[in-house]
C-alpha cells in the first residue's frame, strides 16, 4: 500500500510540484530583500567603526593633547602625531600635525580606546573610495570637519578649579619657573 | 507583377514575425531575471530604465560592442558557423506556426497569420530542431577546449535522447488531427477547452513538456552548461556577437518549443470557451505561449540540475517507453473509434 501512495506520488511529480508551489508563493509574496545601495543607505548599527575623527569640546576647541597614545596603540603604523606646546598655554600640549592614512587604517578602534580625553571616535564615514589616493591620508582638519559632521552634540569642556587657575596665574607672574617634581 | 508583390508581401511577413520573435526573445530574458529573482527575494535587474526595463537592450549593445575573440587553436570557419547552425534553425520554425485565425485581406494582397502552411509543418520543425543540434556539437568540438567539448558531446547525447520521446509524443496529436500541418491540428481543437488534445492526450503533454525542457538544455536539463562543472559548456570560448547568437537561439528555441506546444495539445488561437471567442485569437495565442514560458522560468527557480547519468536513464527507460506506448494506445484507441 505504501509503496502504491509512493508510486502514485512519483508519477504525478508531488514533489516538483510542492517545490513550484513554494516558488509561486514567493513570487506573490512581494518581499524583497534587496538594498539598492547607491540610492537607499543602509542603516548602520550604533559603534559602526567607520573613519576616525576628532572631537571638538563645545566652546569649539579641540580635544586631543598630542600625547601620541594613539600612534602608539595603532597596529598599521597608521597615524603620525607631532606634539608641541600650546602658545597660549605653555604647560598644556596640542598636536601640531596630526596625519592619519586612511590606505593604512584597518578600522580596529585601538585608537579610540587608547585615547584619554575621548578627542577620537569612530564615526559612520565608510563610502571612502576616491579616485585620488592623496585624499586617503587625513590631517588633523578634515578630521575635525568630519567630526563637526557625524558628532554634533559636543563635550562640555571641563572647567579648572580656583586653586588650579590661582597656582596657574602665580606661576605666570613668576615667568613659568622650573618646578621640581612634588614641588608645586 | 502579383510574383512581385506575393514575394514583397512574405518578405515583409518574415521580417515581422523575426522583429516579434527577437523583441520577445530580448524580453524574455528579462521576464526571466525579473520573475527567477522575485521568486528568490531579490529585485533583479533595476539600474537601466524604470525597473531596469531597457535592460536587455542595453545588454544587446554591450554584447554587439564586445571583442570578438577566437581561441588561437580553433577551427576557425566551424567555430565562425557554429553560432548561425544554432540561430538560423531556431528561427526557421517560427515560419509554420500560426499566431491567429484571419487573414488581413487589403486589396488583392492577403496577408496570412503565419508565414507558410506546409502539410509537414511538424516534420519540418522537428527536423530543424535537430540541425540545432549540430551547432551545438560543433561550436563545442571547434573551441579546441575540453569544457566545450564536454558541453557539446553532453548536448548532443541529451539532444538526440530526448528528440525521441518528443517526436513520438507529438505523434499523438497528429494521430487525433489526422494531419502534420500546424493550421489543420490547430482547427481539429476548435469548439472549447474539452477538445484541445491536452485533455486527450495528457501523457504526450507531459512527456512533450520534459523533452522541450531538456530539448532547449534548460534547468533541470541544463547538462550541456552546467556553469559548476563546466563553465559555460559549449560555449565556454565564444564572446561578443557569437555569444548572443547562441543566446539568442537559447531563448527563441525556448518559444518556439512553446508556440508547437500550444498549437499541438493546448489548441493554438482557439478560445477556451465558445463564449470567449470575442477576444482576438491571437491574444489567446499570445496567453498560452506567455503561460508556458513562465512555466519554464517557474520550473527554473524550483528544481536543481540532474545528474548526467539520471537525465540520460531518465530519458531512456522512462520517457521513450511511456511515450511508446501513449502512441500505441492512441492508434488502438483511434482505430476502434473509427
Amino acid at each position: 500500500m505504501a509503496s502504491n501512495k509512493s508510486l502514485l506520488k512519483t508519477v504525478f511529480f508531488s514533489e516538483i510540484l510542492q517545490g513550484l508551489r513554494l516558488t509561486i508563493k514567493h513570487l506573490f509574496k512581494g518581499k524583497v530583500i534587496t538594498q539598492q545601495y547607491p540610492h537607499t543607505k543602509p542603516n548602520l548599527p550604533d559603534g559602526w567603526r567607520g573613519a576616525i575623527v576628532h572631537l571638538r569640546y563645545d566652546d569649539g576647541t579641540e580635544k586631543c593633547v598630542g600625547c601620541a597614545l594613539c600612534e602608539a596603540a595603532c597596529p598599521s603604523h597608521c597615524i603620525t602625531v607631532i606634539s608641541a606646546e600650546r602658545p597660549d598655554l605653555p604647560q598644556k600640549r596640542i598636536a601640531e600635525t596630526y596625519i592619519l592614512d586612511m590606505t593604512k587604517c584597518v578600522f580596529c578602534g585601538f585608537c579610540v580606546q587608547a585615547c584619554p580625553v575621548t578627542a577620537l571616535a569612530a564615526s559612520k564615514e565608510y563610502e571612502l573610495a576616491t579616485t585620488d589616493k592623496r585624499k586617503l591620508v587625513m590631517t588633523k582638519d578634515t578630521m575635525l570637519t568630519l567630526g563637526d559632521k557625524y558628532f554634533p552634540v559636543r563635550e562640555k569642556r571641563p572647567v579648572y578649579s580656583d586653586a588650579k587657575i590661582n597656582l596657574y596665574e602665580k606661576l605666570k607672574a613668576q615667568n613659568f619657573p622650573h618646578v621640581k617634581k612634588g614641588e608645586a | 507583377m502579383d510574383l512581385v508583390i506575393q514575394v514583397v508581401v512574405v518578405i515583409i511577413q518574415i521580417a515581422a514575425v523575426l522583429g516579434v520573435v527577437l523583441t520577445h526573445v530580448a524580453y524574455l530574458t528579462y521576464a526571466e531575471r525579473k520573475i527567477l529573482s522575485d521568486m528568490q527575494d531579490r529585485l533583479g535587474p533595476m539600474e537601466v530604465g524604470p525597473h531596469g526595463l531597457l535592460q536587455p537592450l542595453a545588454d544587446g549593445l554591450k554584447l554587439f560592442f564586445k571583442e570578438d575573440i577566437i581561441p588561437a587553436g580553433a577551427n576557425k570557419i566551424i567555430f565562425s558557423a557554429a553560432p548561425i547552425l544554432v540561430l538560423v534553425p531556431a528561427l526557421i520554425g517560427f515560419a509554420v506556426v500560426p499566431f491567429g485565425r484571419d487573414s488581413l485581406q487589403i486589396g488583392p494582397i492577403e496577408i496570412t497569420p503565419y508565414i507558410t502552411d506546409i502539410n509537414i509543418g511538424v516534420l519540418y520543425v522537428l527536423a530543424f530542431a535537430s540541425i540545432g543540434a549540430y551547432g551545438i556539437l560543433l561550436g563545442g568540438w571547434a573551441s579546441n577546449s575540453k569544457y566545450a567539448l564536454l558541453g557539446g558531446l553532453r548536448s548532443a547525447a541529451q539532444v538526440i535522447s530526448y528528440e525521441l520521446p518528443l517526436g513520438l509524443a507529438l505523434v499523438g496529436p497528429i494521430l487525433l488531427s489526422e494531419s502534420l500541418s500546424m493550421k489543420t491540428m490547430t482547427e481539429a481543437q476548435g469548439g472549447g477547452i474539452w477538445n484541445w488534445f491536452v485533455v486527450a492526450q495528457p501523457i504526450a503533454f507531459v512527456v512533450y513538456m520534459i523533452c522541450a525542457i531538456a530539448e532547449t538544455n534548460r534547468l533541470p536539463f541544463d547538462m550541456p552548461e552546467a556553469e559548476s562543472e563546466l563553465v559555460a559548456g559549449f560555449f565556454t570560448e565564444y564572446s561578443g556577437m557569437r555569444f548572443s547568437f547562441f543566446f539568442l537561439a537559447e531563448y527563441a528555441n525556448m518559444i518556439l518549443v512553446s508556440c508547437i506546444a500550444v498549437v499541438a495539445f493546448l489548441g493554438g488561437w482557439q478560445a477556451p470557451l465558445p463564449a470567449l471567442e470575442f477576444i482576438p485569437p491571437i491574444v489567446w495565442f499570445l496567453v498560452k505561449v506567455y503561460f508556458l514560458l513562465f512555466f519554464y522560468i517557474w520550473l527554473r527557480a524550483t528544481v536543481p540540475r540532474l545528474r548526467f547519468d539520471q537525465l540520460m536513464a531518465f530519458g531512456w527507460k522512462i520517457m521513450l517507453p511511456v511515450a511508446l506506448v501513449n502512441v500505441l494506445l492512441t492508434s488502438i484507441i483511434k482505430y476502434l473509434l473509427n
